[in-house]
């Protein structure tokens, strides 16, 4: 009796059971084509969890009708002065079910002073009203009719699920080179890239054309280093959206408009407005409400604020929500901001 | 006869120890006494040792050691010496050129000096060894074929870390030490110049390799299936041509009309993976240095066809944007973060 070839069966067997069971996989989904022929530009249909995590918001019960003006009916009003005070109740109870359900109104508002300005949360939600604000007007190019609410990012949790932190920089070791700071917990490669690329794409207003525009040397390519933080970024934003490079981009030529979709520039324009969120509201957001956090992988405490990238909102799919046209139940979140000239597409898309 | 197997090895040879010719040469010679394996002699020569030293030998392996010590205690001090995370974190973990500012002067340790050092360890390590591998050829009064493969390997590894980076001015263009890192770079290199698939000497590289891998697929696969005929006797066949031979060469004539022969396969074999690295350093040598972006490089000659357009987009972000996105903000975001 031979045992040699048994052996090498079990064991060939035990490594399937292993890479069967052990990672996680997930099936093949259904790809469209969005390019020309044989440009290999896919999109796969979301997966089952981007698909729980992006269902239509919640109902939000009407309030009674009231049509005295909201800064008449309440003291200290300084964001929603424009309203009347039936729109204003409604949208402070959808707020307190976007972002705070378990919370309640307590989270902003002291108990029996609903006008003081005692809780840095309150004076947060205000700054955080005129963004959403000022995204609902000022980028439709990204957002589109829809809008977005509160909900687009809080999904009901005070701080969004999925953002990242701006921190500085740990103390090098003398003699030592630092490690990138990658995401030690991450499950998947995407995940686990680190921060960098965000601070200089979504924050810092860092050139996103890495690639010579021209066949021979004219000093156009950029450095290594850049391109490698830009790539790093492109994957953190196709993970966060839910897409492949060919969402946008026709991959053998990346920097040319012309062999990309029209997708691309919704993307450029997100690109665009996560920066001017981050730089004009969420930085400041951190000087009345810092935030330090440390989480398993960290080596030092990540002192202020979370920062918006894709994920933030998208959590994974194209579009958020499933697509919901946000604005028709609260029109009240588009404010007055100019819409920023991007000099749009010359056609529209589609 | 002993029944030859054509999948694994089941004949292990043990014979009486061969000690090798005598050396003319240095006083280092040989090392280690012979013994024996069958845990090896199942995939190979059943005798372990004597090897040989000699001077480079030595000298190679001492800089081989500190190249990797260098590159290891990095690797481990930049993790606090914390023995776990080393280890669940070392494909990720990197030794990095010096940054771009340094240009191709001596930057100091912690910021690309020691890369450089571990850099100029390896490469003595490396290039010892090959004058090892040519004296020891030398010596056995071989040919040295077997050296200049891997002289073509050398090249390719000097191209990408010395030489290439000395034209462009630049320690920083040269691949880090690292797993992850090195791979990160080679995705990150293709994308910086326009794809390096529309690259001639990328794309001659890529048909050596791949060419390699079915030649010696084809090679190893004709001489097992003819070694019942003694055809593994193979460098004999080729001026006595035994009933093994015939067969192979008859086999590849009824399959593909032509054959190879049992030299000149070898032949074959020997320069489609040498000139895979040899073609594959030209390729990167020229890029960045006479070409920037290859896509549109393939375009002006013909070798990446057009597309029809998918629309609705301009030809490029608006040229305020691109001025704009060009000025890095003087200003840092906010107040205070």
């Amino acid at each position: 009796m031979r045992w040699g070839p048994a052996l090498l069966l079990a064991a060939v067997a035990g490594v399937v059971i292993f890479l069967v069971t052990v990672p996680d996989w997930s099936l093949p989904r259904r790809g469209t084509q969005l390019g020309g022929r044989a440009s290999s530009m896919i999109q796969f249909a979301a997966g089952p969890a981007e698909d729980k995590l992006n269902r239509p918001p919640p109902e939000i019960p009407a309030w009674a009708r009231d049509i005295r003006p909201a800064s008449a009916a309440f003291r200290n009003v300084k964001v929603l002065s424009d309203l009347n005070a039936g729109e204003f109740m409604r949208l402070q109870t959808a707020m307190t079910q976007w972002v705070s359900p378990q919370q309640g109104c307590g989270f902003c508002h002291v108990s029996g002073d609903y006008a003081s300005d005692a809780k840095p949360e309150k004076r947060a939600a205000r700054l955080m009203l005129t963004m959403t604000r000022h995204i609902n007007s000022a980028w439709p190019d990204h957002v589109g009719a829809g809008g977005v609410t509160c909900y687009s990012c809080h999904r009901g949790q005070p701080v969004p699920a999925q953002v990242w932190y701006w921190h500085p920089p740990v103390p090098g070791h003398p003699m030592i080179d630092g490690q990138e700071d990658y995401h030690e917990t991450a499950t998947t490669v995407r995940k686990f890239f680190p921060d960098e690329g965000f601070e200089e794409y979504l924050l810092e207003k860092t050139s996103g054309l890495g690639q010579s525009q021209t066949p021979l040397p004219s000093g156009q390519a950029v450095s290594q280093i850049e391109v490698k933080r830009l790539y790093e970024v492109m994957m953190q934003m196709s993970d966060g959206i839910g897409v492949n490079c060919g969402f946008c981009h026709n991959s053998r030529a990346f920097f040319d408009w012309r062999q990309s979709t029209p997708q691309r520039w919704t993307g450029f324009s997100g690109i665009q407005m996560t920066r001017n969120i981050n730089r004009d509201y969420l930085v400041p957001l951190a000087a009345i409400s810092p935030l330090t956090r440390q989480g398993p992988g960290d080596p030092a405490p990540r002192v202020g604020n979370a920062l918006a990238n894709c994920a933030t909102c998208h959590q994974g799919a194209p579009k958020p929500l499933g697509g919901a046209d946000l604005l028709k139940t609260f029109p009240e979140l588009k404010g007055p901001d100019p819409h920023v000239a991007l000099s749009g597409p010359t056609s529209p898309p589609g | 006869m002993a029944k030859f197997h054509s999948l694994y090895t089941s004949i292990a040879v043990r014979g009486p120890d061969e000690a090798g010719i005598p050396l003319a040469d240095d006083g280092f010679g040989r090392v280690g006494g012979a013994w024996h394996s069958s845990w090896l002699g199942r995939i190979g020569e059943m005798q372990v040792f004597p090897t040989y030293l000699g001077a480079t030998g030595i000298a190679s392996l001492i800089c081989g050691f500190i190249a990797i010590e260098i590159i290891g205690l990095n690797m481990w001090a930049s993790v606090n010496w914390n023995p776990l995370i080393f280890i669940k974190m070392l494909p990720f973990l990197s030794l990095e050129p010096p940054p771009p500012k340094y240009g191709l002067s001596l930057p100091p340790l912690e910021d690309g000096g020691w890369w450089l050092t571990a850099g100029f360890f390896l490469t003595a390590a490396i290039i010892l060894w090959w004058v090892r591998m040519y004296r020891r050829a030398r010596a056995l009064k071989m040919g040295t074929h077997v050296p200049w493969c891997f002289a073509s390997a050398i090249w390719l590894y000097l191209v990408l870390g010395f030489i290439r980076p000395l034209i462009m001015g630049c320690w920083c263009e040269a691949v880090p030490f690292g797993v992850i890192s090195h791979l990160n770079w080679t995705a990150t290199f293709s994308v910086r110049y326009g794809n390096l698939f529309y690259d001639p000497f990328h794309m001659l590289s890529i048909v050596f390799l791949y060419g390699s891998t079915m030649l010696f697929a084809m090679h190893a696969g004709t001489i097992l299936a003819v070694a019942r005929f003694g055809g593994e006797r193979e460098t004999q066949d080729i001026v006595d041509r035994g009933t093994g031979q015939e067969r192979a060469a008859l086999f590849w004539r009824w399959t593909m009309g032509f054959n190879a022969t049992f030299e000149s396969i070898h032949r074959w074999l020997f320069w489609f993976a040498t000139l895979t690295t040899l073609t594959g350093g030209i390729g990167i040598l020229i890029t960045g240095t006479i070409v920037d972006n290859w896509y549109l490089w393939g375009v002006e000659h013909g070798i990446a066809p057009e597309y029809p357009r998918v629309g609705g987009l301009p030809d490029g972000p608006p040229p305020k944007v691109v001025i704009d996105m060009r000025q890095r903000a003087a200003s840092p975001p906010g107040a205070s973060r």
